[in-house]
């Protein structure tokens, strides 16, 4: 059978079935691929968006904390100031007084403004404190805090979203190669044969296209699909 | 002489052009399908943004009404401690009364030296932007409102931005929605074409080509506007 035979030949418009068949099967397969990495994109997304919630309230508590302690720790030097002030007085009453609250006061005050007034790391040296750090050293405390990132889930569901982009513009390559196949099934003797190659062509840069895009992104999320 | 007779009408005509409208539309539906699911994934992403940024604000907001708390507690607690010290100076320069005298010079001296402890807590005594420039006159607390809530302002700002990106791919989607139904009709139109006789047929394509030109030129628009 020569080439003209085989062109005019209902085999071809078999091949030329089978072949639209399998770009629609093809089709579906991306679609379900995308609704896939669609779904999988938002749950990232909102998982992020739920850990962001909760490390802003850790945080939120961890500067409600600092802030307490720092009220305390203030107060404290403000009274230790005062009692070292009565304790310049020569009146024996003053200091007696001065005494009783060093003894009994100042202990108290020091215990609510504990760490922050008792570890020397948050000490500076004109007699205040580095609020910051003690801030710091809270938020690396919280074990909870540590295991939330909530910019991974972002960075996850934005390596998702950038393949759902790619996937589509493969759909689309791919109703591309169903337009030239169905043209093929259609048109004249001369033409059919060029208009099925370009759609099998077509096809077959849309199938590589997905299974490259499929590839960079598993590797690019380090494995997971 | 032979007497003409009217040739009957071809069944299949027009059957090609109607095919191929068919296989155009599908393209561009494909097309405005990507489209659409771009606007829907900008969308996602500004709408995580817009909540992300919420978050933050609302946090930021917290710890700026907690640092003012604090600092406004340290600088009246100064103030008051200042002006008790200075009311009992004068008391004592007024008074003949030797114990009154000791008594309020004791207080001046005790409130002097909490008010000295409180001024090296206060941000308005060490931190430049606000320290006053003239001799006991009042930190620059203009300048204290206007930077504690700056970058609750700039979150704020930009959560608003992230908001609007939102409902302008939002809206995009919906339209591309609403392009995506009129394509729909339109190959309807073309399927009823088909099933159709070659005069009927070719109105039905004239109302999905119609159809077709009407959704491609608001595609066009949606992507532009």
């Amino acid at each position: 059978m020569n080439k003209s035979q085989w062109v005019n030949s209902p085999r071809l418009d078999i091949v030329i079935a089978a072949l639209i068949a399998i770009v629609s099967t093809s089709f579906a397969l991306v679609a379900w691929r995308i609704n896939m990495v669609s779904s999988n994109a938002g749950s990232a997304d909102r998982q992020g968006i739920i850990d962001g919630i909760k490390k802003q309230a850790f945080t939120n508590e961890n500067w409600r904390q600092l802030y307490t302690e720092a009220s305390a720790v203030e107060n404290y030097a403000v009274y230790l100031a005062d009692i070292k002030a009565m304790e310049a007085s020569q009146d024996p009453t003053v200091l007696a007084q001065a005494a009783n609250l060093r003894q009994y006061m100042l202990p108290n005050l020091l215990l609510l403004a504990t760490p922050l007034a008792t570890d020397p790391i948050y000490q500076n040296a004109d007699g205040t404190y580095d609020l910051q750090k003690r801030f710091d050293s809270l938020e690396a405390a919280n074990l909870d805090l540590r295991d939330l990132d909530p910019h991974a889930s972002f960075t996850l569901a934005g390596c998702y979203f950038s393949e759902q982009r790619w996937l589509t513009v493969v759909t689309v390559v791919l109703a591309t190669s169903l337009f030239w196949l169905a043209l093929a099934e259609i048109s004249g003797k001369r033409i059919r044969l060029a208009t099925m190659v370009i759609g099998v062509v077509v096809y077959g840069v849309g199938s590589a296209g997905f299974i490259i895009s499929e590839l960079i992104f598993f590797f690019l999320r380090g494995g997971v699909l | 002489m032979t007497e003409l007779t009217p040739q009957p009408l071809n069944p299949d005509r027009y059957k090609t052009l109607v095919v191929i409208l068919t296989v155009i539309t599908t393209v561009i539906t494909a097309v405005v399908a990507g489209l659409n699911a771009d606007a829907s994934i900008r969308a996602s992403l500004s709408n995580r943004d817009s909540q992300q940024y919420a978050i933050l604000a609302e946090g930021e907001l917290q710890r700026v009404s907690l640092q003012s708390a604090y600092d406004m507690n340290i600088f009246t607690g100064y103030l008051l401690d200042a002006q008790t010290s200075t009311i009992m100076s004068l008391t004592a320069n007024q008074e003949t009364n030797a114990q009154v005298v000791a008594d309020s010079e004791l207080q001046s001296i005790l409130a002097q030296a909490r008010a000295d402890a409180a001024q090296k807590f206060s941000i308005f005594f060490t931190d430049p932007r606000y320290v006053t420039k003239t001799q006991g006159g009042l930190p620059n607390m203009q300048a204290y409102l206007n930077n504690f809530a700056a970058t609750a302002k700039d979150l704020v700002i930009k959560q608003n931005a992230a908001a609007d990106n939102y409902n302008r791919w939002n809206r995009k989607g919906d339209s591309y929605t609403s392009v995506l139904a009129i394509l729909a009709i339109s190959l309807f139109l073309f399927g009823l074409a088909q099933a159709l006789s070659p005069r009927l047929r070719l109105i039905f394509a004239f109302f999905g080509l119609s159809a077709l030109v009407a959704a491609g030129l608001s595609a066009v628009l949606i992507v532009v506007g």
